[in-house]
């Protein structure tokens, strides 16, 4: 087997060495009756061509993706990654190390975390950033179990229009705890400022929002964190598009006490949902409740600049069932696919793509409203995603939109269930959808 | 090395759009200034320069490919190249979650045959490829085996863990809403079957269990152990950590094991990525198949799509269905191996570990005699009296070439203290397991010697030893911190 | 302050003898074990706390150790010097690092710990 370099012969000298006649003897241990004999019932060996054959095969059973611009985000959005993210991160020094537990021997995964945690310190206004967790939906649930130990109470409001994956993560993390959920109705799309104030308590711990929410509306989230502080209730921010804050007031001015967001926007492509990579941001008041693990800077003996593990006492494997959570392994490659595709964009780039993004989108939207086919849903801003009413069938604007080569949008009736929003669909444009491509849609749909 | 901020020059660019920037749209009528941030400053370089500080950052980076890693519980076994390059299809890429599944089904098909596959390896009856990570796959185990009881009416709030389990195993059953019980180990460093029948009640949950364990030994006693938790209304869960030394010789679903998850980035041969991602499956048997987490993927005998399992799901516990591109590499090892692969992988691992058990042991006291599994366990007890800790010991591997075994794991009493595991896996070569042995003897040697050498060590690296309690005291965690210290002096 | 005014626990722990409230603290042989101390979480003053109850935590960069009460009774008072300078517990373990005062309500529950030569003695053969 060709990644096994010891033969049988070679392992039978090695057997001997060890001082027994065969491999039996060591495993000897294993009680005889839950031993496993016989062949496992897999396929293979194959041989390299083989089973590049197969696993194409398999691929080529997906439509041709590349082509098909999807005109769907809901927390998963397609832009451009340059060929240099994918080319770096295939270094082998980076993708086949372990976690950085020695330091010596990982400055390079170090220093590149470091690096991200300042993008983001930067990019969001949040004190510290933790730069790993699993993606966005787990990383606004482990940011909800942070608020209830930080508050000691049990209550969390919701906003209705938080992503519903992210909501039912939620659910499902603190569903031990018998944490209390309760939702904040919306209205006009966004989240409605008056009900979050009759429904906070003494009882409260914390404040669920999402800014872009789920319809693509942008909060006035400075507004919303306000009644919260004044209770006193942590509020979170739940950041689906990353991308939106090069353009959008940073949470950290906006009074936002924990900031849940998923990078997946910022370097990563696709790949039916993951890996992406999730993040944290708080106040540094709260570093000792984070979970998860960070990057600081420190000297070496000789006084050098250099980058550890740090403020690890939280984490599992120094205090077990007392850690901020059971995280270990996180999305540590996927950090440094965000560190490199916001160091080529820079100042100027992140800028200029998320103007291009909020731009194409409109144009859009302005475009198929044109048509007469399409009904404004909600009258709120928007980054690049965005909610329209179809007077057609859903299943017809689904139709043409595949025959002409696009991922349709996300059909909210039936996917939320809820009977207002019947006919409406969720929009996503970004930077890959060319001028021509969305005359195109708008040519579709607008028959 | 310097940071990329301070490679930063003002008009540099490294990226490039189109150059229809739809600039007719007046971004008031996008995002009204009220909404809208300050420009953020990042930094401004060209690629080249990225290219180059990347590059020059992974070449302070020591990977598998540079050499042995034998970190014990972590598997580092080789990647391999067609792996990476099937993941990387664009086919495969490019799939939104929210694709219509007539546009996936490749996608798909992989995701449930993989589940099939490993259902077969490990003899469980249903699988869940959506954790992210072992630790997340112990989080919706334990979820699962809450929601069971739950359903049944029974109150069991306490969950078994051996002393000698990960820290994640407590850590995830207190996650999930368990008291956490520690259960000593035996002076083999096994489960002693006094302290389980003690502690094993009807509150009790069950019992969460690495085997090998973190000792490296196989559990003798495996089926009373499944008899005795089993006997008391518990469920018995599986640790797949060390999996790797189990492959066609021994299956969990066989052994009376309920839940089991597992680590592809440690027996299924996807890269750890300095950190993840990688994922973490996790198998049930039958009973348990409805509180797997949503979605999961269905079959007709014609199409697959994303279902919802029902009402008895523990629900979503990440954004979307898995981390695909793992299970795609996950998927091609095993197919490269075969059922004959995997158990030959098995076998060279077991050799391996107990080959440089033998020629190390009289250097390096074992935490407990006998043979071990896929890793054994050594200390630097003996080194005590010449000031010398294992801390010091693996430093000094360092200046030999070599990324040092997992240090101070497992921690438990009476035997496994300042403990080394060593790993040595099924893609090591005995040439290469030679050299770290003659490496280890050479370092036992100068520490009674030479203790200076280890203590100064490591010398040959890109950096020295760190200090540790300078970054907890003086918290920097990113660059606008290091500016302010510059600042106050 | 002297350890031979001390009592001492097995869990290397020790609290002033003979007086009430009492001072309590981590002994050198824990400190050194613990290495760099660098955070202490202290209890609460005026909580009411029962013997045996975790009460606070100490923390080096790769281990935490909790710490306990001693015997029932109330907290009177805690060393918040140690927020800002935890390595007080390592520089001055029965002098300037001690962690807490607590006013005991019954001195019987201290009958058991050792005094200075036992709790020597059992450092070095653990009994």
């Amino acid at each position: 087997m060709r990644f096994i370099p010891n033969t049988a012969p070679i392992r039978r000298e090695m057997l001997e060495a060890i001082g027994v006649s065969d491999f039996e003897e060591l495993i000897a241990a294993i009680p005889g009756g839950v031993r496993f004999r016989g062949e496992l019932e897999i396929p293979g060996p194959l041989s390299e061509s083989e089973l590049l054959e197969r696993v194409s095969a398999l691929a080529s059973r997906n439509r041709d993706l590349a082509g098909f611009k999807p005109l769907v985000g809901a927390g998963a959005y397609r832009h451009f990654v340059s060929r240099v993210v994918s080319a770096l991160l295939s270094r082998e020094e980076f993708y086949t190390a372990y976690t950085p537990y020695q330091p010596e021997l990982s400055q390079g995964t170090l220093q590149a975390v470091f690096e991200y945690q300042s993008f983001l310190a930067r990019l969001t206004g949040m004190e510290v950033v933790i730069p790993s967790i699993y993606d966005g939906a787990s990383a606004a649930a482990e940011a909800v179990l942070m608020a209830l130990r930080l508050s000691k109470k049990n209550r969390v409001l919701v906003s209705a229009a938080l992503h519903p994956h992210y909501r039912s993560t939620i659910e499902t993390y603190t569903a031990p705890h018998r944490t209390e959920l309760v939702e904040i109705p919306c209205s006009g799309g966004l989240t409605d400022r008056a009900r979050l104030e009759e429904a906070l308590g003494e009882e409260t711990a914390a404040v669920v929002v999402q800014s872009p929410n789920f319809f693509g509306a942008v909060e006035s989230v400075d507004e919303l964190a306000a009644p919260a502080r004044d209770h006193p209730a942590l509020f979170i921010q739940a950041v689906a598009e990353s991308l939106s804050l090069g353009l959008l007031r940073a949470p950290g001015e906006m009074g936002v006490d924990i900031l849940a967001g998923e990078a997946q926007s910022l370097g990563m492509e696709l790949n039916f949902g993951g890996p992406y990579n999730g993040y944290l941001g708080a106040r540094k008041k709260y570093l000792r409740q984070l979970p998860g693990r960070i990057v600081g800077e420190t000297e070496d003996r000789d006084g050098k600049r250099c980058f550890v593990m740090t403020a690890r006492a939280r984490e599992q494997d120094i205090r077990r069932e007392k850690a901020t959570s059971c995280i270990c392994t996180n999305h540590g490659l996927h950090i440094l696919a965000s560190a490199i595709h916001l160091a080529l964009l820079g100042t100027e780039g992140l800028y200029r793509t998320a103007l291009v993004n909020t731009r194409a989108a409109h144009y859009l939207e302005e475009k198929l409203v044109g048509t007469g086919k399409f009904e404004r849903v909600f009258d709120c801003p928007f980054f690049n995603e965005f909610t329209l009413r179809s007077l057609a069938p859903m299943d017809e604007v689904r139709k043409k939109l595949l025959d002409g080569g696009f991922i349709p949008p996300l059909g909210l009736g039936s996917y939320l269930g809820e009977e207002e929003l019947a006919g409406t669909a969720l929009f996503a444009v970004t930077e890959i959808f060319s001028r021509a491509d969305l005359d195109r849609v708008t040519e579709l749909l607008g028959k | 090395m310097k940071l990329i901020f301070e490679k930063s020059h003002p008009g540099r660019e490294g990226y490039s759009l189109p150059a229809d920037g739809f600039e007719e749209i007046p971004l008031d009528r996008c995002i009204p200034e009220e909404l809208r941030g300050k420009k953020r400053e990042l930094v401004e370089v060209s690629e080249v320069e990225v290219v180059r500080h990347y590059t020059r950052l992974s070449k302070l980076n020591y990977g598998i490919e540079d050499g042995l890693y034998p970190l014990g519980s972590c598997t580092m076994k080789y990647n391999p190249k067609v792996g990476e390059y099937l993941a990387g299809l664009e086919r495969f890429v490019h799939a939104h979650p929210f694709s219509p599944p007539e546009l996936v089904q490749g996608t798909l098909e992989l995701i449930y045959e993989l589940g099939e596959l490993l259902g077969r390896i490990t003899g469980m009856e249903a699988y869940t490829l959506a954790p992210a990570a072992g630790a997340h796959g112990e989080l919706a185990g334990v979820l699962i085996i809450r929601k069971y009881f739950e359903d049944r009416g029974e109150e069991r709030t306490r969950m078994l863990v051996p002393d000698s389990a990960h820290g994640t195993n407590p850590a995830s059953s207190a996650m999930a809403g368990y008291r956490v019980v520690e259960l000593k180990s035996n002076d083999q460093g096994t489960i002693d079957l006094g302290e389980l029948e003690k502690a094993m009640d009807s509150g009790t949950a069950g019992l969460m269990l690495t085997n090998p364990n973190t000792a490296g030994m196989f559990d003798p006693r495996i089926d009373r152990i499944a008899e005795i938790v089993h006997g008391r209304g518990g469920l018995l869960y599986y640790d797949g950590a060390n999996l790797n030394a189990t492959l066609g010789i021994l299956r969990p679903g066989d052994c009376g094991f309920d839940v089991v998850h597992l680590n592809l980035h440690k027996t299924f041969g996807t890269p750890h990525g300095g950190g993840g991602p990688g994922a973490g499956p996790v198998g049930v048997k039958e009973f348990l198949r409805p509180y797997l987490p949503s979605p999961v993927v269905e079959f007709d005998g014609e199409k697959y799509r994303l279902r919802d399992p029902g009402e008895k799901s523990i629900g979503m516990i990440r954004s979307f269905v898995a981390n695909f591109s793992v299970l795609v590499k996950a998927y091609a090892w095993i197919l490269s191996l075969g059922p004959g692969g995997l158990r030959e992988a098995a076998e060279a691992a077991v050799v391996n570990a107990n080959y440089l058990l033998a020629k190390l042991k009289d250097y390096y006291r074992p935490s407990y005699g006998g043979f071990c599994a896929h890793e054994c366990v050594l200390t630097g007890r003996d080194f005590k009296k010449h000031g010398i800790k294992t801390l010091d010991i693996a430093k000094r591997l360092m200046d030999y070439g070599y990324h040092p075994p997992t240090i101070y794991f497992p921690h438990f009493k009476p035997y496994a203290e300042e403990t080394l595991m060593v790993e040595p896996p099924e893609s090591e070569g005995r040439e290469v397991i030679d050299d770290f042995i003659a490496a280890m003897i050479k370092i036992a040697a100068e520490a009674e010697k030479d203790p200076d050498l280890l203590l100064e060590a490591p010398g040959a690296t890109p950096i020295r030893r760190t200090d540790d309690v300078l970054a907890v005291r003086r918290p920097v965690l990113h660059y606008d911190d290091e500016l302010k210290l510059k600042e106050e002096g | 302050m002297s350890p031979e005014d001390l009592l001492f626990t097995r869990e290397h722990e020790w609290i002033e003898s003979g007086k009430s409230p009492a001072r309590f603290g981590i002994t050198d042989y824990a400190q050194g074990e613990l290495t760099d101390v660098v955070y202490v979480e202290l209890p609460e003053e005026n909580a009411e706390v029962s013997r045996g109850d975790v009460v606070g935590t100490l923390e080096s960069v790769k281990a935490t150790s909790d710490f306990y009460a001693p015997a029932d009774g109330k907290i009177t008072a805690v060393n918040s010097e140690l927020e800002d300078s935890p390595e007080k517990v390592n520089q001055d373990p029965y002098g300037e690092g001690w962690l807490y005062e607590i006013e005991i309500a019954d001195p019987g529950q201290l009958a058991g710990l050792m005094d200075y030569p036992a709790y020597r003695k059992y450092l070095e053969t653990g009994e």
